[in-house]
């Protein structure tokens, strides 16, 4: 039976921002961040029109400091952006409004955290390519307020009604929702992100330690797929807590910082233990909607 | 004895001001539950709560005991927290309690400074102080891969540190914090601010004897990496220093700044309830 929500009532907005440039720190001679074993490096990272990395591609092996998948739009001033930032949601379509590529479809796949908050969208590569930066791209916000009326401990967040449809596979023998995950991410594996807002922004997988995160079976997280978080409630931000479960998709790319990795979109979280993580392989948000690359 | 470079340090001074209070983002935080609570307890001067007082318990949030320090301009507010040492000395330079001397007990946002309660009906926010900032560069001379971090030298020769017969340093540590707890800061490099406990969990804190935590405990957390950021890595070990009180906030809670990083091959620690900064820099007779 499919999961009742409550879809029909939700305010469809705009939300706009623009394809964000790269930024790096100035001189004198600091470009550089630090790897896990204080060693400088020197990759992109978030931001801008991303050609040749698209949902659906590896999360790991980039030459990359969590690399956004497609395209990063944000906007300069600080309220804005929190409003682009939080009503975006997985799964809403988005439209570019100016440029060559004026016209051209595409959907919100994830979202960045402190030091960046973009929203993360996917769009062809072809579309891509009559880009630039500065673009205007507007998103139908659908998704704040999603609620499921027979499962209330469960908190929506940043899913879109066509997310929820595709993630959720009626509910188990013990009354929990059942979500279709690729894996599960145990607490002492969650990192950057602890402690700020789960409304927005991101939570990290750790990756410095490469035999914990190969126990786990993260070492294969492909952009795009859908994780279960062990132990972690993210109602009002994220933070340990024993029988909490939380849903999140992976945004963006791995990291060499310590205490980053691949950055988690929180899309779902129950303190009460209420969601039912489904180990289903090739849960990704690029085979769930089609996407192409 | 613990053999440092110490003679090599160079001590320099750098000053702020006591931080008048501020509520950035509207008064409400949400709490482990999303209820809207109102709280006092960073900025300013905590009159109250002192290093050396539970860590949990109070109707606060964030507490920072003693005098918070901050300076308006960006380059001078990271010299304050890259330079600034625990055990540092300060004095007052501005108002009516110029003259009083305290000492360094924390890093959060701001700088943390102790002084005797006495000097505390004669501080004011805005007041001026300045600190002998020492201890950048210091090392163990008999454990060079351990990594110090904000210490002084005053504070290194007061933890009761010894060398095992293993090689490995011995260090006193009021509680052991499981890894799995670890939360807001995590972003941040290790040499910026603090790492949060993440106290939702109301009934592990008690379970665990974490709710037991003092302001200024040495603490350990094991396979947590300290060097460059604040990350999971077995058999990686990082001695802490407990410097602000509990939050209401999920991923919240007392927090813990990073004083030595370090590995199992380099490090081991005994359990010992007095292993607190209050008591090793002797500014508190009651303890």
């Amino acid at each position: 039976m499919p999961t009742r929500h409550n879809a029909d009532k939700l305010v469809h907005v705009s939300v706009m921002g623009r394809i964000a440039s790269p930024t790096l720190p100035g001189l004198p001679a600091e470009p550089y961040r630090l790897d896990a074993d204080g060693k400088p490096f020197l990759y992109p990272t978030h931001g801008s029109i991303v050609y040749n990395v698209s949902v659906g591609d590896s999360a790991y092996g980039w030459l990359a400091d969590t690399i956004h998948p497609g395209v990063s739009i944000r906007l300069a001033d600080a309220g804005a952006n929190q409003g682009l930032n939080v009503l975006s949601c997985v799964g809403n379509v988005a439209k570019v409004m100016s440029g060559a590529a004026t016209g051209a479809t595409g959907m919100v796949t994830g979202k960045s955290g402190r030091f960046s908050e973009h929203v993360i969208v996917h769009f062809t590569k072809a579309d891509r390519e009559k880009m630039a930066i500065e673009d205007k791209v507007l998103i139908r916000a659908a998704g704040v307020g999603l609620e499921l009326p027979d499962h209330p401990t469960v908190k929506l967040k940043a899913t879109s009604p066509e997310l929820l449809e595709k993630l959720t596979d009626g509910t188990d023998g013990d009354g929990r929702l059942k979500v279709k995950v690729v894996a599960t991410a145990p607490a002492h594996l969650l990192g950057a992100g602890a402690g700020l807002v789960s409304d927005g922004g991101s939570l990290h997988v750790q990756t410095v330690d490469r035999d914990a995160l190969a126990d786990a079976g993260l070492d294969r997280l492909r952009l795009g797929d859908v994780v279960a978080l062990q132990d972690f409630d993210s109602r009002y931000s994220h933070g340990y807590f024993r029988g909490a479960v939380g849903i999140g998709v992976v945004g963006q790319g791995d990291s060499p910082r310590p205490g980053y990795g691949p950055g988690l979109t929180l899309l779902m979280t129950s303190h009460d233990g209420g969601i039912a993580p489904l180990a289903t392989p090739g849960t990704n948000l690029a085979d769930l909607f089609d996407l192409r690359p | 004895m613990i053999r440092t470079n110490e003679d090599q340090l160079v001590e320099l001074a750098i000053a702020g001001s006591i931080s008048p209070p501020a509520f950035k983002r509207g008064p409400f935080l949400p709490d482990n539950d999303g209820l809207s609570v109102v709280r006092p307890g960073m900025f300013g001067y905590v009159y109250n709560v002192r290093v050396g007082d539970p860590a949990f318990g109070w109707q606060g949030d964030h507490v920072e005991p003693g005098a918070s320090i901050d300076h308006d301009d960006g380059g001078v507010h990271h010299a304050l927290h890259y330079l600034t040492c625990m055990g540092n000395k300060a004095v007052v330079t501005s108002g009516l309690a110029a003259g009083a001397e305290g000492v360094v007990v924390g890093e959060h946002a701001r700088i943390l400074i102790d002084f005797d309660p006495e000097v505390h009906e004669q501080l004011c926010v805005g007041d001026t102080i300045q600190i002998r900032a020492k201890g950048r560069g210091l090392k163990l001379l008999d454990h060079p891969t351990i990594d110090l971090k904000k210490l002084s030298p005053e504070v290194i020769h007061a933890m009761n540190l010894e060398t095992a017969a293993n090689g490995k340093l011995r260090v006193p540590v009021a509680m052991e914090l499981p890894v799995r707890v670890m939360a807001s800061g995590a972003e941040l490099n290790s040499e910026y601010v603090d790492q949060d406990i993440t106290s939702g969990d109301r009934a592990l804190m008690q379970e665990e004897g974490l709710d037991a935590l003092r302001l200024g405990d040495i603490v350990v957390i094991h396979d947590a990496d300290h060097y460059w950021g604040r990350g999971y890595r077995k058999g990686y070990v990082a001695i802490c220093l407990c410097i602000h009180g509990d939050s209401v906030m999920t991923g919240h809670g007392p927090g813990i700044l990073t004083i030595m990083a370090g590995t199992e091959d380099d490090i081991e620690w005994t359990v010992d309830p007095g292993a607190n900064l209050a008591r090793y820099l002797k500014i508190r007779e009651d303890l």
